[in-house]
């Protein structure tokens, strides 16, 4: 499980103070949407939870470990293994296929090429675009790159999802793809894990089964 | 990460990022190519000196006894104790050349040196035709036998000069080995234990031995007086072998380590550049998991892969040019070029790596 305690991060010395010693425990199997009014730290929040940034006071728990004050190497192990990202913009990288793509984060956590791969070719059935595993990301739809992008978040059988403004730049019907693929990521039973979705999109709101408003 | 993972991950980064790549690879070519051709030429023209330096007639120690004033110093015991010594390749005795004529053609014969050695004369000689001369025989060089108008390696020599009876007679040729290439002009024969020899000739392993081979060759034949005998050492040859070698030396190693750090300099602001163009990159990397090490080997290993091919490329173009210039370069010295021209491209892409693995992935993200 994922939890905060008393968490307040800011950027600079001086600067403003975010999240005001939140408390919140992010429950698996569900999808939480972190939402609020822009500059209130939505996307800032999934980059502590994702320990990219470290808060000023408070501790990020996973799995029963404070790992907000962990070293870097420890973080980036952690990062690899057991946090999947997905981005804004998807990020996925243009000069290289679809598949290599997916199997990156696996490739940080230790794993050899043909078990990442293997991983990858599955996710990207499931998610509907085996068929462009040997692609590149400039043959693909924003759609098809998101789903991609999902894929590669769950590669390595994360505990958690991290999704930034995930839909931003699709329409409907691929945002419910999408949405739709995280859901399913969260899992239930013995096989969940959580999903944290930071948006302003009332229409992921409404799709979240849990919804933190900062 | 797994090694061959990374590895991989740094082949493709360098692929996919190609305008970087090749200018990593054309420095590193220019860098080896440079050396080769600057340094490398050095390292050739050093080779060829010391090998000139270092040839026979430059590792010879010679000691002259006078004869009007002889103590049978130079004998056949010193002779033998002097080829003896570790420092020794040859040692043998002479006395002074006399000339000599066609026996069949008399006085009016033109006159050819006569050298008479005591020792193997395999130590000056290739025999080329005939056989070896027993005592009262002798070889006869090619230009020996035009000069005496000798047909055949046979007849016989006679002395001029009223004070040595003896006649020789010729049965065969030789070719003198170096540093005896003098006696190409005339005729040599064996002396025997009796004959007053005046000149020893001593070839030594190295030149750079003379000093302490002139000590222990002095010491041998403990002269009376210490102008007693005349030494003509390879000391002063050593000492300038010496003072050359280490005056290419610097310049070498000046000159290269110059076009090394010049050329590192440049790939360093090639990498960094590389790393801010690909800032997105790196630090998708991070959030993916990726840590400061990775990125780091990352950088280096990308930057190593064209190094190598440039290093290849460079060393290539480098002997040929340096061979267009008669000049040879040790291979280990190309060899060594080219790694420390590989290792100069990874070291001088380690700041821009520590860089790029210190920045912060979320601001890198962020920011449009």
């Amino acid at each position: 499980m994922l939890s905060v305690e008393n968490l307040t991060f800011r950027y600079r010395r001086g600067g403003e103070e975010l999240f005001d010693d939140l408390s919140y425990a992010f429950e698996p199997g569900r999808v939480t949407a972190v939402t609020g009014a822009s500059g209130r730290g939505k996307s800032t929040l999934l980059y502590v939870l994702g320990l990219m940034l470290t808060p000023l006071r408070g501790t990020v728990t996973l799995q029963g470990n404070n790992v907000s004050a962990a070293a870097d190497a420890e973080r980036s192990r952690i990062r690899a293994e057991s946090i999947g990202f997905v981005f804004q913009d998807s990020a996925l990288d243009p000069t290289r296929t679809i598949l290599d793509s997916v199997t990156e984060p696996a490739l940080y956590a230790g794993w050899s090429r043909s078990r990442a791969q293997e991983q990858g070719r599955v996710l990207l059935e499931r998610m509907g675009v085996g068929n462009r595993a040997d692609h590149m990301p400039g043959e693909i739809s924003g759609g098809q790159a998101q789903r991609v992008a999902v894929c590669r978040s769950l590669v390595t059988d994360p505990a958690v999802v991290l999704a930034d403004e995930p839909t931003g730049n699709l329409d409907q019907a691929n945002a419910e793809g999408v949405l739709t693929a995280l859901s399913e990521a969260a899992g239930a039973g013995a096989l969940a894990r959580t999903v944290v979705i930071a948006t302003h999109d009332p229409f992921v709101i409404e799709f979240a089964d849990e919804v933190l408003a900062l | 990460m797994r090694l061959p993972s990374l590895l991989r991950e740094a082949a493709k980064t360098a692929w996919a990022t190609k305008v970087p790549s090749a200018l990593i690879l054309l420095l590193v070519t220019v860098m080896c190519a440079a050396t080769l051709a600057t340094v490398g030429r050095t390292a050739a023209a050093e080779a060829q000196l010391y090998e000139r330096l270092d040839s026979a007639g430059a590792r010879v120690l010679t000691v002259t006894e006078p004869s009007h004033d002889s103590h049978e110093l130079i004998n056949p015991s010193t002779i033998a104790m002097t080829a003896g010594l570790s420092s020794t390749e040859r040692a043998l005795g002479t006395i002074t050349a006399i000339d000599v004529v066609n026996g069949a053609v008399g006085e009016g014969g033109e006159r050819v040196p006569a050298w008479g050695v005591y020792g193997d004369l395999e130590q000056v000689a290739v025999l080329e035709s005939g056989r070896w001369p027993q005592p009262g025989e002798a070889l006869v060089s090619a230009e020996g036998m035009e000069r005496l108008n000798l047909d055949a390696p046979t007849g016989w020599v006679a002395p001029t000069s009223v004070d040595a009876a003896e006649d020789w007679a010729v049965v065969g040729t030789f070719r003198p080995r170096p540093p005896f290439g003098d006696y190409a002009a005339g005729i040599i024969y064996p002396l025997s234990e009796e004959a007053a020899v005046t000149t020893l000739h001593v070839v030594l392993h190295d030149a750079n031995l003379a000093g302490a081979a002139q000590s222990a060759v002095l010491q041998l034949l403990d002269p009376p007086a210490p102008d007693h005998l005349t030494v003509q050492s390879p000391l002063s040859m050593a000492q300038l072998q010496e003072e050359l070698t280490g005056d290419f030396t610097t310049f070498g190693r000046t000159m290269l380590l110059g076009v090394l750090a010049g050329g590192a300099f440049l790939v360093a602001i090639v990498v960094l550049a590389d790393v801010l163009v690909r800032r997105k990159d790196l630090g998708r990397r991070r959030a993916l998991g990726a840590s400061r090490g990775v990125i780091i080997a990352l950088v280096v290993l990308r930057t190593a892969i064209p190094a190598m091919a440039g290093a290849a490329a460079g060393i290539t173009a480098g002997v040929a040019a340096a061979r267009a210039f008669d000049a040879y370069p040790p291979w280990d010295f190309a060899a060594g070029t080219a790694v420390l021209a590989v290792l100069a491209a990874c070291v001088s892409a380690v700041l821009p790596a520590v860089y790029a693995a210190t920045r912060d992935p979320v601001a890198v993200l962020r920011t449009p």
